[in-house]
C-alpha cells in the first residue's frame, strides 16, 4: 500500500528541518518566495517580548497575495503548565495501574468486557492493555460527551437529564430534561438548525410530494428531479460550472478521494486533516506525504522535492500530485493559507482539493466559504469540496469543479454506484437555505445571518482574549478552541459549564496531542448578543475557578496599558 | 474520545515524548526521586545514588521496554500491537531528538552515580548491569528483536 509511516515521516521531518538553501523558514509559515514585494509591519504592541515563544501570525498588509490582513495565533503552552500536565497524567496512570490492581483482585468491580473461564489459554480476545485508557481516564469523564438531545440543536436545547451512580459506567435517565442549555458546541454556524420558518415548512412540503426515502442509488432509479435542481444550485453558489452531492459527509471524501487518484500518484496532506481525508487517502493507494500545518515552506520544499526526485525507486514523474488541505481546521480554528497554495499549485502544476467542510458559509462576506474570504477565483481550486451539514442545516457532501470532473465523478465515485442517494426533505432544506444565503428567496435573512455571525465571532474572540484564555486559531473563524491543557480540567470544564445551563464541547488526548486538550467553541448567527455575554460571564467564572486564564500576552484593555504614553517605550528595539 | 479525529496522526503514542514539557517533565521527576531517597535516614549517600540510577533503570525498561501496544485503539488495525514504546517512538525512525534524549540521560545518571559511589567496586559492577539493560534494547538493530521469545506476545 502506501509507503510506511516510517518514511512519510522522515521525508516531512527532514525536508522541513534542513533547508538546503540556507533559508531559514518565516515564523509565520508563509514562504518567503511568494511575497516578493512585501513590507515588514511592525508589531502594534507596545511590549514585545522576544523571550515568550508564541507564534502570532500577521502578513503584511501590503501584500499582493492577501486582500485582508492575516491573523492567526497559536500562544505556545507555558513551560509550568505543561509540567504540570504530564505529572496530571503520570498521577493518573499510576492510579489506573492501582485500580486495575484492585480489580484483578475482585476488590473492585470489573466492568469491562472479560473472556469466558474456559477460554482462558486460548488467544486472548480482549487485551486488557488496549482499553487501559479507555478504562481509566475516558471513563471518568464520560458524562462530557454523548449527551442526549431531545430538541433542535439551535441557538438553545435541551438536554436530558442523566446521573449515574457507579462512575459512569451506566447511566439513568430519570426522565426530566434540562430546558435552554445554551448551545456552544453545534456546528450551526448560520442558524439553519431550526423547525420552524421557510426551510422547514418546504421540506415538510416535500416530504408529502416526495417520501422520505428514495430506495435506489444514483446511477440506477434515484435520481430525482431535486437532486439535479439542487446540484445546479450548489453549482450556482460556488460559482463553478457543476457539482455533485452525496449523503454523507464524510463518505464524500473517503469515497471520492480514491476515485480520483491511485497508485503512482502523490498526495500531500496537511498534518491536521480530517480522519476523511486521511481514510480517502490511505484507500486510494496513493503516495501520502505530510506537511506542516499550514507551512507554506515545508509544501513548496516537499512540491518541488516531489518534481524534481519523482517516484520513490523508479524516479518515474508522479501522474498526478493532489494537496489536500481544509478551509477552517476544526480542531485549530486557523484558516489555510489559501492565495499562497494557489500560487504555489499554479507554479509546480498539482491539482488541489479543498475541504470547505467548515467554511462553507461560514466565511466570506457573500458566505461562498474561503475562497470568497480570500477573493479569489473558484475555477482556480481543481476540486472543492463541503458538507451540507455545518451552515446549511442539512446532512451531506457536495463536491463540485469542472464539468468534466463531476461527470467523471458520476461514473466512478463509489458514493454515487452503491450508497443510496439523498432524501428529499433533505435536499429541499439545502435548496431553501441555499436561496435564502444567496438571497435569492427576496428577504435578506441570509445576508443578515452572514454578518451577524462575523459580529458574533469577533465579539466572542475578542473578550475571550480579553478575560486572558489562551485561544488559537484566525481572528475571522467561527470555531474558537480554548486551551484547558490538564486531564482534570477536561472533566471540570464541561460539568461546571453544563451546571450553569450551558453545554461545550471539550476534547483530550488522543483526539488531541498530549497536552494541548481544549473546549471547542462553535458561534452561530443564532445566538443573540445576551446569549454570548451570558455564556462569556459563565466561562470567565468558570475559568477564575478552575485557573483556565493561562494567556501571558498584555491585552488591550489591560489597565496598566492606559497609564503609560504609547511613546514611552519607543526607544526599545522591537 | 477518538483516536486521531483531529489530525492525521495513526498512532498518538509516536509523538507522546516529543510534547511540550516532557523532557523537563522526566529530568525533573528523576530529581524528585533522587530526593526522596535522599530523605530516607541512615542510608549513605552513595547507596543513594547507586539506588536512584537502578530504580530509575527498572522504571525505564519496564516502561519503554516492555509493555506494549497502545492503550487505546488506533485506527491502523494495530499495528502497533506488538510493538513497545521505544520501537514506536517516531514511528521507528532512528536517531531522533526524543530517542537521542533518553539514551543520553541514563549515561549521565551513570556517571554522576559513578562519581558519588567513589568507583567503588560493587557499586560500579551493579550500576553497569543496570545501565546495560537499558542501553541495550535502544540499539537500532535490535529494534523489534525479542531475545529467546521473551515479551513476544
Amino acid at each position: 500500500m502506501a509507503e510506511s509511516p516510517a518514511t512519510k515521516e522522515a521525508d516531512g521531518e527532514e525536508v522541513c528541518r534542513s533547508l538546503k538553501n540556507g533559508l531559514k523558514p518565516e515564523r509565520n509559515g508563509s514562504a518567503r518566495s511568494l511575497h516578493r514585494n512585501r513590507k515588514r509591519q511592525n508589531d502594534r504592541r507596545c511590549q514585545a517580548d522576544e523571550e515568550e515563544e508564541e507564534e502570532e501570525e500577521t502578513t503584511p498588509q501590503h501584500d499582493s497575495l492577501y486582500s485582508r490582513p492575516f491573523t492567526e495565533s497559536f500562544e505556545e503552552t507555558p513551560m509550568l503548565v505543561a509540567v504540570l500536565t504530564n505529572v496530571g497524567y503520570v498521577i493518573l496512570i499510576i492510579f489506573g495501574y492501582l485500580r486495575d490492581l484492585l480489580r484483578h483482585w475482585k476488590i473492585e468491580q470489573r466492568h469491562i468486557a472479560r473472556e469466558k473461564e474456559e477460554q482462558k489459554d486460548f488467544v486472548p480476545l480482549y487485551r486488557d492493555f488496549q482499553n487501559f485508557y479507555t478504562r481509566n481516564l475516558y471513563m471518568r469523564i464520560r458524562d462530557n460527551w454523548n449527551r442526549p438531545i431531545c430538541s433542535v440543536p439551535g441557538a438553545k436545547m435541551d438536554l436530558m437529564d442523566r446521573t449515574s451512580h457507579d462512575y459512569n459506567w451506566t447511566f439513568e435517565y430519570n426522565g426530566r430534561t434540562m430546558k435552554d442549555v445554551i448551545n456552544l458546541g453545534s456546528y450551526n454556524y448560520l442558524g439553519f438548525a431550526e423547525n420552524t420558518g421557510p426551510c422547514a415548512d418546504s421540506a415538510a412540503q416535500v416530504v408529502r410530494t416526495y417520501g422520505i426515502g428514495v430506495a435506489s442509488t444514483r446511477q440506477e432509479i434515484g435520481n430525482l428531479d431535486k437532486h439535479e435542481e439542487m446540484e445546479k444550485q450548489v453549482a450556482k453558489f460556488l460559482g463553478v460550472e457543476s457539482a455533485m452531492a452525496f449523503g454523507m459527509g464524510f463518505a464524500t471524501n473517503s469515497m471520492n478521494i480514491p476515485a480520483l487518484v491511485g497508485k503512482g500518484c502523490l498526495i500531500l496532506s496537511d498534518e491536521l486533516n480530517h480522519t476523511s481525508l486521511v481514510l480517502g487517502a490511505r484507500l486510494s493507494g496513493a503516495t501520502i506525504r505530510v506537511f506542516k500545518h499550514n507551512n507554506m515552506q515545508c509544501l513548496e520544499k516537499l512540491l518541488s522535492e516531489a518534481i524534481i526526485y519523482g517516484q520513490p525507486r523508479t524516479h518515474r514523474p508522479w501522474k498526478k500530485i493532489l494537496i489536500v488541505v481544509e478551509g477552517i481546521y476544526s480542531m485549530e480554528g486557523s484558516i489555510v493559507r489559501l492565495p499562497e497554495v494557489i500560487t504555489l499549485k499554479k507554479r509546480y502544476k498539482a491539482y488541489l482539493y479543498l475541504d470547505e467542510a467548515h467554511s462553507i458559509g461560514a466565511l466570506g462576506h457573500r458566505g461562498r466559504g474561503v475562497v470568497d474570504y480570500f477573493d479569489l477565483d473558484p475555477r482556480d481550486v481543481d476540486v472543492l469540496m463541503g458538507t451540507f451539514t455545518k451552515s446549511f442545516g442539512a446532512a451531506g457532501g457536495y463536491i463540485a469543479g469542472k464539468r468534466e470532473l463531476i461527470e467523471y465523478l458520476r461514473s466512478h465515485s463509489h458514493s454515487a454506484v452503491y450508497a443510496a442517494s439523498m432524501s428529499p426533505p433533505v435536499v429541499e432544506q439545502i435548496i431553501t437555505s441555499m436561496k435564502c444565503i444567496m438571497g435569492d428567496d427576496g428577504t435578506s435573512i441570509g445576508c443578515k445571518r452572514l454578518q451577524q455571525l462575523a459580529e458574533n465571532t469577533t465579539y466572542f474572540r475578542r473578550r475571550l482574549r480579553e478575560m486572558g484564555f489562551i485561544i488559537y486559531g484566525n481572528d475571522d473563524s467561527p470555531v474558537i478552541p480554548m486551551m484547558l491543557y490538564m486531564p482534570a480540567k477536561i472533566g471540570a470544564f464541561g460539568r461546571e459549564m453544563l451546571k450553569k445551563n450551558i453545554g461545550v464541547v471539550v476534547v483530550g488526548f488522543p483526539a488531541t496531542s498530549l497536552v494541548e486538550s481544549r473546549a471547542r467553541f462553535c458561534i452561530s448567527a443564532a445566538h443573540s448578543k445576551e446569549i454570548l455575554d451570558t455564556a462569556l460571564s459563565a466561562i470567565s467564572e468558570v475559568g477564575d475557578v478552575l485557573q483556565l486564564k493561562y494567556s501571558r500576552r498584555l491585552t488591550q484593555n489591560a489597565p496598566s496599558a492606559h497609564l503609560f504614553a504609547e511613546n514611552m517605550f519607543e526607544d526599545i528595539d522591537d | 474520545m477518538n483516536v486521531g479525529t483531529a489530525h492525521s496522526e495513526v498512532n498518538p503514542n509516536t509523538r507522546v515524548m516529543n510534547s511540550r514539557g516532557m523532557w523537563l517533565s522526566y529530568t525533573l521527576s528523576i530529581g524528585l526521586l533522587h530526593l526522596i531517597l535522599l530523605s530516607i535516614p541512615f542510608v549513605s549517600v552513595p547507596v543513594v545514588w547507586t539506588l536512584t540510577n537502578m530504580i530509575h533503570n527498572l522504571c525505564m525498561y519496564l516502561l519503554l521496554h516492555t509493555v506494549k501496544g497502545t492503550p487505546f485503539q488506533t485506527p491502523d488495525q494495530g499495528k502497533a500491537r506488538l510493538l513497545t514504546h521505544w520501537e514506536q517512538m517516531d514511528y521507528g525512525v532512528q536517531f531522533t531528538a526524543s530517542r537521542k534524549f533518553l539514551t543520553v540521560t541514563p549515561i549521565v545518571l551513570y556517571l554522576l552515580t559513578s562519581f558519588y559511589t567513589k568507583y567503588d567496586r560493587v557499586h560500579f559492577v551493579v550500576n553497569t548491569v543496570s545501565l546495560l539493560t537499558v542501553l541495550i534494547p535502544k540499539l537500532p538493530q535490535l529494534h523489534g528483536v525479542r531475545i529467546f521469545g521473551i515479551n513476544k506476545y
